[in-house]
């Protein structure tokens, strides 16, 4: 909980992200403060383009929906795909992160190589031709397919950390004191590169939340019934409401998918302003 | 003039002698390396793409026959003469030696199918400068005005007023474009209406070395310009302001303040040059990711570059033009990295050979 403090950075990203967090986590709760005891998807419930009012917050969209039920509903279903995309490409990165950084000599030269034809490929375009062909999205399929394009970062981070750590004295005593590989590892290794775990975790998120509301815009993305912040603004774009100068309907989903990466982000500075020293000039602090 | 002046010193070296060989190894290994990582990025993503069920000519044909209730004749040969034309014939390995064989040493990437046969490499020439232009432009602008303002900041930090301009540029510099080219288009488009909403240019005004064209896809390219522009300015200004901050700590900058120096010399010849290397270095990476970071935005604003030609290819399943859209995108990025890699060990001693992986 200190470290907290340490940084302003982490501290208002942890606080962003936590009211979102909730948000989401109490958002059979809110959906019945707001509209009752109404599916927030089912269409006709209410009246169309209904304006912003006590009844409904944002107004209503054009198949009477009220507005800000579906953007909590839409922000749990944004943050669980973010979450679980998140995870994988953190566990596939962290993986292939820790052996490169470890093994070194050809194991980390062949690693990082693979790990950079990932990276130069455009994913965007890959996974609109993959998920436009896939019958029915589910949410888990999703993620997956998300977190096979956001790992690279999280392998850089924990490889570049491992290097850094292996090469430290106290390695180097564990390994003289005739500590084997496993113990040192899982003793010296991993406790220091916990807070490099959160910023690829962080940093995956927001590639998976990136490239899931990229395919969202174009119309593509899970199946029937699930609404992600992504979906809103497509829905928002293809009803035309620019013209219609309705920015209750088309800012709000927006706003929410920035505070989303603004505080991801803002963790990830904060993390390594705290636990990087040598990085400070990150943010100049 | 850096580089130049290292060069020289470096041929004043004497063990320039001796490192030369260890230098034409490491050029040769960059280079093997650079090849192998095109291939095998785009082998990755023709695999992915190709993982796709069915083909575009089959689905073709076949929702020509519902459409119209009826079997067409010889349909079977219809489809593999055309496959055939499209290089979609034989099993998948035989279709990806062949368009790399074509791609090689013909430089042809087949023919498009969105309005066959016209070649694929048309459509992608023809979109290339607008997103180049665009996306260019925007870039350069970006790094400019984040440079300076950032140089600026670092050196009055402690300024209240850069203060709060940095907790903003920490913010703004997070925001995807695509959200900002949506905010823009909102207020300055629809609402305002001052500037169009879509297109690079007028549709009356002739293709032409005109002040009426020219002026026309100025007007149209402020807006995306514009959401590009600002997401990169604060994320140059940011890292600016960083590298700046952390100069001011330097020996030399500690010894020339003690000679005397004050003010703009000091900001000018000692600052903001020794922030310009890692910071053109920066740029010059940015410029390959370039094509990767804008599809979104030219979609949005229906601007005729590669992100709109994307659209419109991949709903058909073009795989030529796609495939060519891709290739061109991992050979820009790589191309970049390689060059910042041969060149900065030249422009900057302090790098070693052995630290620049």
């Amino acid at each position: 909980m200190a470290t907290l403090f340490k940084s302003k950075l982490l501290l208002i990203g942890v606080s962003i992200l936590g009211l979102l967090i909730l948000v989401a986590l109490f958002q059979p709760l809110i959906n019945r403060l707001l509209i009752g005891d109404v599916n927030p998807i089912s269409m006709g419930t209410f009246e169309s383009y209904a304006e912003p009012s006590s009844q409904h917050l944002l107004g209503t969209d054009r198949w009477g929906r009220d507005w800000a039920a579906q953007l909590v509903l839409g922000l749990r279903y944004s943050l669980v795909i973010g979450a679980l995309a998140g995870f994988v490409a953190t566990l596939i990165g962290v993986t292939l992160g820790f052996t490169a950084g470890y093994k070194g000599g050809g194991t980390d030269g062949a690693l990082r190589t693979f790990t950079d034809m990932i990276l130069v490929i455009p994913s965007w375009p890959i996974l609109v031709v993959i998920s436009a062909y896939i019958k029915s999205l589910s949410i888990p399929v999703m993620a997956l397919l998300l977190a096979m394009f956001t790992w690279p970062w999280g392998m850089r981070i924990i490889r570049a950390q491992v290097l850094s750590l292996r090469s430290r004295p106290y390695v180097d005593l564990a390994k003289v004191s005739n500590l084997n590989s496993f113990q040192i590892i899982f003793t010296e290794l991993v406790p220091n590169l916990l807070p490099f775990l959160g910023v690829a975790l962080a940093s995956s998120m927001v590639g998976a939340i990136l490239a899931e509301t990229g395919l969202e815009l174009i119309g593509l993305g899970p199946s029937a019934g699930v609404i992600t912040l992504g979906l809103m603004i497509n829905f928002a774009l293809s009803w035309g409401v620019m013209a219609l100068g309705m920015w209750n309907i088309l800012f709000p989903p927006v706003l929410f998918l920035i505070l989303i990466f603004v505080s991801l982000n803002l963790i990830n500075l904060g993390l390594e302003e705290v636990y990087n020293p040598r990085l400070k000039r990150v943010t100049g602090g | 003039m850096v580089g130049l002046a290292s060069l020289i010193e470096l041929f004043k070296d004497k063990r320039w002698i001796m490192k030369k060989g260890a230098i034409l190894v490491y050029i040769l290994k960059r280079l093997g390396l650079y090849i192998f990582t095109i291939w095998g990025a785009f082998t990755i993503a023709f695999l992915f793409f190709h993982l796709v069920p069915g083909d575009p000519i089959s689905s073709y044909v076949r929702s020509m026959e519902q459409r119209y209730a009826r079997k067409i004749q010889d349909s079977e040969q219809i489809i593999a003469a055309y496959k055939k034309m499209m290089g979609l014939d034989g099993n998948l390995f035989q279709q990806y030696t062949r368009y790399l064989y074509n791609v090689i040493f013909k430089f042809q990437l087949g023919p498009s199918f969105m309005s066959f046969p016209t070649p694929a490499e048309k459509y992608i020439f023809e979109a290339l400068p607008w997103t180049i232009g665009l996306l260019g432009i925007a870039t350069v602008i970006a790094w400019l005005l984040g440079f300076i303002i950032g140089g600026i900041a670092g050196w009055k930090r402690d300024s209240p007023v850069f203060g709060i301009f940095t907790d903003l540029a920490l913010v703004i510099s997070q925001i995807p474009p695509y959200f900002i080219a949506l905010a823009l288009l909102f207020f300055f488009s629809y609402t305002l209406v001052w500037l169009p909403r879509r297109g690079a240019f007028d549709a009356y005004v002739t293709k032409a070395f005109t002040w009426d064209f020219i002026k026309s896809v100025i007007i149209h390219g402020t807006l995306p310009a514009l959401s590009l522009v600002l997401t990169a300015l604060f994320g140059w200004f940011i890292s600016t302001r960083a590298i700046v901050v952390s100069i001011l700590g330097e020996d030399y900058l500690i010894y020339a303040k003690a000679k005397g120096l004050r003010g703009g010399d000091l900001l000018r010849n000692y600052v903001l040059r020794n922030a310009m290397l890692p910071q053109v270095t920066g740029l010059a990476l940015s410029l390959g990711f370039v094509l990767n970071g804008a599809l979104l935005v030219e979609i949005l604003f229906n601007y005729p570059g590669l992100g709109s030609l994307f659209r419109d290819t991949i709903s058909m399943l073009d795989y030529n033009t796609v495939q060519g859209i891709m290739l061109i995108s991992i050979v820009a990025v790589l191309t970049a990295t390689l060059l910042i890699d041969l060149l900065l060990p030249l422009v900057d001693p302090r790098i070693g050979r052995e630290s620049s992986n």
